[in-house]
């Protein structure tokens, strides 16, 4: 009696089961091939809303975006793991050596602010120097002569300074050490760039997991600045942090605005390698913001199946084109790829086979 | 005759989890032997940690391919993992005993498994819950009133965080087994005159004190090896050794976690290796703990059995 039930309830799962695969089997005769993308957290974002739009245009696509971090989404892609690996940092020439047909493509451009919780102080300059000197505790002070002499008729308190930094490997160290190396001789010799950082012993010094960690830190510790993706300027401006304008290579401070980022890209579209593995941190540009990077997929360019590599190619032509659009990107505060850029991206989509 | 292929069966599944044990041990042992080699004593000696440039050819050294500055030590996670479970369990004894022995004794049998309930349910809630009340409200409330910096992150606020996670796991065992000591014992205690703090402390206590042991090695575990919460309200220290109950920390569980994003781009593969050894390392951290518990605990219970 129990087994007789037991079997017919299967029976009915079964019947279910069959009759919905055969619903969704007639709805779209072609089904995609499935796409998994995985990395970086900043664009994880971005891919959901790119595949929300991309999905409403093109039904048939399945594509699954994960957030595992850059350095994840690089080792997975290489391992063939995933399709699409997501990083904000490109390839390291090591990496490229051994893995020659692994390509570093850029979809668009993000940038991140220095984020500073300073009671009393509501504009506040920095430059690549100073930060240098906060993070390796030469400069403690908040009213220390280098700062003063950046920030004219501002009354900077006698008080520590606490300097929050990524406690996880993140692209957003690898663009701030990027920047400090690149402004610093002393950092670039010492302590190089990365998405991770040996950071030096620093009395009151603070790690944060991830750019919400990194938020929280500073909110809740006044005298504290660090460093934050602009996805999360909304959340930064709600929590009453300031945002520091950062000096640029021709010495004038630069705010973030879509026009200083802008300006950044522009600088640097015309020398990006074919490869496109080049780094937008402390730009030639003129009213160029500093910290300023391309987005990128890690993709490898020999494909098992034909099938794999045109849904990739179509995912990632669609991605750089129609996912420029303001209305995605704007959402996450990122910018359009400069048309040369683009031009660059898509020679090396169409490698992919 | 059916009883031959069920203690087969039995035996398998018992075999099993030794198999599982000795197979993470083996992995963990096999893939980070190059670290092992590589780094030497001053693994655990050590107070830098860097993963090298991983952006710069990588470069060998005593014959082993290594991103160049790489330098793996971990003492600094070592005293910070220490720390904080030792003070989370300073923290946690008096709570849960008093927790337990409250619920034993004090509380009408009626609402008792009402309350013990509710202490059982503090123990599953998921760590993660546990770090953001940690953000939100241990950590300005440290900054605010007992932090001379004013910043609450730190190894107090982990050693809290831990503290808060392991006092039900104490007070539930301690609970078990204050409910299971035989009621003659009880009341001959308070026949002989005994005041209820006597028959407690000296009737009753005496008789649990092995799972008292027990469950502190429990909650010591899941202290040492506590990742996420940690993570969030440690302040990730790196570098630098902990020097008051308000400096940054990071535990040897939460550093790896930390740091294994990063490492997976290491084209010399080494910095995953090294992150391996730690975990080696904790591994071996908590087996040392796990048996100097069981050692107390026997001698606890042999005390006991001469008096």
């Amino acid at each position: 009696m129990k087994f007789s039930t037991k079997l017919r309830r299967t029976g009915v799962a079964a019947l279910a089961v069959a009759s919905l695969a055969g619903f969704t089997g007639t709805a779209h005769a072609q089904v995609d091939v499935p796409l998994v993308e995985s990395g970086s957290s900043l664009l994880y974002p971005l891919f959901n809303l790119w595949v929300a739009g991309y999905t409403a245009d093109h039904p048939s696509a399945d594509i699954t975006t994960t957030s595992s971090g850059s350095g994840a989404g690089i080792a997975q892609a290489i391992k063939g793991l995933v399709n699409i690996g997501a990083s904000d940092a490109y390839l390291s020439n090591t990496l490229v050596k051994n893995n020659p047909t692994m390509l570093s493509i850029p979809l668009a451009i993000s940038a991140q602010a220095v984020n500073y919780n300073l009671p009393g102080v509501t504009s506040l300059n920095l430059s690549g120097p100073i930060l240098a000197g906060i993070y390796t505790g030469k400069i403690t002070q908040w009213n220390d002569p280098a700062i003063a002499a950046a920030n004219p008729g501002v009354n900077l308190p006698a008080h520590a300074i606490i300097p929050v930094h990524r406690l996880d490997g993140s692209g957003d160290t690898f663009i701030f050490s990027q920047f400090l190396a690149f402004s610093t001789p002393s950092w670039a010799q010492t302590l190089h760039f990365g998405t991770t950082v040996s950071w030096p012993a620093v009395t009151g010094e603070l790690g944060g997991n991830g750019n919400s960690g990194v938020l929280a830190a500073v909110k809740a510790n006044p005298y504290s600045l660090g460093y934050i993706g602009v996805s999360y300027a909304a959340k930064a401006a709600a929590a009453g942090l300031g945002v520091a304008a950062l000096q640029d290579k021709h010495g004038e401070y630069v705010q973030p605005t879509s026009d200083t980022v802008a300006a950044a890209a522009a600088s640097v579209a015309a020398s990006t390698p074919a490869d496109e593995r080049i780094s937008m941190i402390f730009s030639p540009g003129v009213n160029a913001y500093p910290i300023v990077n391309y987005e990128y997929a890690i993709v490898d360019s020999n494909q098992q199946a034909p099938a794999v590599a045109e849904a990739i190619r179509a995912f990632l032509s669609w991605a750089i084109t129609e996912g420029n659009d303001p209305s995605y990107l704007s959402q996450v505060h990122f910018l359009p790829l400069p048309a040369a850029v683009q031009a660059l991206s898509t020679t090396q989509i169409n490698k992919i086979q | 005759m059916t009883i031959r292929p069920f203690r087969l069966s039995v035996l398998t599944l018992s075999l099993f989890i030794p198999a599982a044990l000795s197979a993470v041990v083996l992995f963990l042992v096999l893939y980070s032997g190059q670290a092992i080699f590589f780094n030497g004593l001053h693994f655990i000696t050590d107070i830098n940690w860097n993963l090298g440039d991983l952006y710069d050819d990588p470069v060998t050294v005593k014959g082993v391919l290594v991103p160049s500055g790489a330098n793996y030590g971990i003492f600094v996670f070592i005293i910070g993992t220490l720390a904080s479970s030792a003070i989370a369990i300073l923290i946690a004894v008096p709570l849960s005993v008093g927790a337990a022995i409250f619920l034993a004794e004090a509380v009408p049998p009626k609402i008792r498994p009402v309350l013990s309930l509710l202490v059982e349910l503090i123990a599953v809630v998921p760590s993660v819950v546990f770090g953001l009340w940690g953000i939100a409200v241990l950590v300005p409330f440290i900054g605010h009133y007992l932090s001379p910096t004013g910043n609450g992150y730190g190894l107090l606020a982990a050693s809290i965080v831990l503290a808060l996670m392991i006092t039900p796991i104490i007070a539930s065992t301690l609970l078990d087994s204050l409910m299971q000591v035989p009621k003659e014992n009880r009341e001959s205690a308070f026949a002989l005159g005994a005041t209820h703090f006597e028959v407690v402390s000296k009737a009753m206590m005496p008789m649990v004190r092995t799972t008292l042991v027990g469950g502190i090695v429990l909650a010591l575990g899941r202290a040492l090896g506590e990742t996420m919460a940690v993570l969030m309200v440690s302040g990730g220290g790196i570098n630098i050794l902990p020097t008051s109950l308000f400096s940054p920390i990071s535990t040897i569980a939460s550093f790896v976690v930390s740091q294994l994003d990063s490492a997976q781009a290491d084209p010399t593969n080494m910095s995953v290796r090294a992150l391996s050894e730690v975990a080696l390392v904790l591994f071996l951290i908590t087996l040392a703990v796990n048996a100097a518990a069981k050692l107390i605990a026997s001698g606890a219970l042999n005390v006991r059995n001469r008096n």
